[in-house]
């Protein structure tokens, strides 16, 4: 079996025991089994992740009932203010929503990390540039569609529930979410101009992860309650 | 007789009442509040406010005190006590209330062995003379601790730090404010800036472990002659200048010189202890301590 026929199998693997020949030539090929150990962990960590319990946006519910209201399927007024106990301070209560979103957008850093890292890309490249190729058009796009959709995109005008009423907290969070933007953009030339600079690439998954924890920040002290 | 000791019950009783209200419900612009919470042991204080003065010291008595100033006038402080665990929370009164609105002061007196948990959004966190853990989450508020020791663990998003005299461990993130450890005592410290300063001033400890990051702002490492550390200096695209004479690590690690950016390693006397300065933009500066 040749490297690229056991790419195959691995992709288009669900579960359960891989075919003979194929553990035959993981068994033989230290790249492929670098690979397949790489996928099975990300398996686990996919199937770990889709077992937790994610809070959904509240942007969704509140378009799902505008949508069912506009309909005429539902007529119940809704509160519109939060009592106290609803208040803001419920927010260090119930981190649910910036949780999930946190988790999310580091589970996107992670894969851009993993697929991103030049030691493992030189490692594929070993096996089968056929490979290479093949797997920078299928899974890169996707992880930095995620990673981009998630989180690059996302700026002070559209975290959902961004409308903290105390504008010195507003304030902080935006300038520093510029000066994160800064970082990552700076850091992503360096990236792209240096591919092996390591110390670069340590301080875009840096930045990507404040940009992360910043966002998480903001929903906690806004969409969650804040001062709205 | 009888209608007499009713009308002293209902009076006490509306007193009761009426304390209770001031304290809970809706403090009257700028009212001091105080409450004493007695502890047997080592009492771990938490408190949750959004703005506001948030004062911490420390006393040898075996109680808390938690004294409050509602300055806006449209919040509620709720405390509660269940053994050694205290925590004081501000509540909104109503949900129409603006930042000013919301401002509360806190000063809290704790045993000297005490540990606590602060998050605060704006307002100035000061804690003195306290001995315990401490975790602080803060998003701009600016964060004085001094002759504090423990394990402390500090977030904030532009808000800055000074430690003065702090013993322990540190571990400091923020993006945009400065850090600033003046005559530390601290055998590990991890702090990390985004665009701000960092600034050590003091002595490294034998089997200390120091890692300072930023990303554009300058760090500044102050030594004297007999400190005795290991360093292990990089700014990717800024400069490091130095003025201590470093002899190769003397433990035998490699440090494969980078092609990129600006490094040094070395030895100082027996390089007891470990210092980690990282920086992608930034200026690096180890100065000799005056």
């Amino acid at each position: 079996m040749q490297c690229n026929e056991l790419e195959q199998i691995l992709e288009q693997h669900t579960g359960g025991p891989l075919p003979g020949l194929a553990t035959a030539h993981i068994e033989g090929c230290r790249a492929c089994g670098a690979l397949a150990t790489d996928l099975d962990a990300i398996h686990a960590a996919a199937i770990k992740l889709g077992a937790e319990e994610i809070a959904p946006p509240e942007h969704l519910w509140v378009s799902l009932r505008n949508l069912l209201e506009a309909e005429g399927i539902i007529h119940e007024p809704t509160p519109a203010l939060p009592s106290v106990q609803h208040g803001w301070w419920m927010a260090y209560q119930r981190p649910a929503l910036a949780g999930a979103f946190l988790s999310l957008v580091l589970l996107a850093a992670g894969m851009i990390s993993f697929l991103g890292n030049p030691t493992q890309v030189a490692n594929r490249l070993t096996v089968s540039p056929q490979l290479e190729v093949k797997r920078e058009v299928s899974a890169m796009p996707s992880a930095t569609n995620l990673f981009q959709e998630e989180l690059l995109t996302v700026n002070n005008e559209n975290i959902p529930g961004f409308r903290m009423r105390d504008a010195t907290v507003t304030d902080s969070i935006r300038r520093n979410l510029n000066i994160v933007d800064n970082f990552i953009a700076m850091c992503e030339k360096d990236v792209r101009e240096q591919p092996e600079n390591e110390m670069a690439r340590e301080y875009l998954y840096g930045a990507y992860e404040q940009k992360a924890e910043l966002l998480a920040t903001a929903m906690d002290r806004g969409t969650m309650g804040g001062l709205q | 007789m009888s209608s007499t000791c009713n009308v002293v019950r209902l009076a006490k009783l509306g007193v009761v009442i009426a304390g209770f209200v001031i304290a809970t419900a809706a403090p009257a612009r700028a009212d001091r509040v105080e409450k004493h919470f007695p502890v047997q042991s080592k009492p771990m204080v938490t408190v949750r406010n959004a703005s506001g003065r948030i004062q911490v010291k420390a006393w040898s008595k075996n109680e808390v005190q938690v004294a409050w100033t509602s300055v806006g006038g449209k919040t509620a402080v709720e405390t509660e006590q269940a053994g050694n665990r205290i925590e004081v929370i501000t509540q909104m009164v109503n949900g129409t209330a603006s930042a000013e609105d919301v401002k509360t002061d806190f000063e809290i007196t704790v045993p000297v062995e005490s540990e606590l948990s602060v998050r605060t959004d704006s307002g100035n966190v000061t804690v003195e003379s306290v001995h315990g853990d401490m975790t602080f989450d803060t998003v701009g508020a600016n964060l004085q601790l001094s002759d504090v020791d423990g394990y402390m663990v500090i977030k904030t998003i532009d808000g800055s730090l000074v430690c003065t005299r702090c013993g322990g461990k540190l571990e400091a993130n923020s993006i945009s404010g400065n850090m600033q450890m003046i005559q530390p005592v601290l055998d590990s410290v991890r702090v990390q800036t985004s665009s701000g300063n960092i600034l050590f001033d003091g002595s490294f400890l034998n089997r200390g472990v120091y890692i300072m990051k930023n990303f554009s702002g300058t760090i500044e490492v102050h030594f004297s002659s007999t400190d005795s550390f290991d360093l292990n200096a990089t700014s990717l695209k800024g400069k490091v200048v130095n003025q201590a004479s470093f002899k190769p690590d003397a433990h035998g690690s490699h440090h494969p010189a980078s092609k990129y950016g600006e490094s040094l390693f070395g030895s100082m006397n027996d390089g007891h202890a470990k210092v980690e300065l990282s920086s992608f933009s930034g200026t690096i500066k180890i100065l000799k301590r005056d």
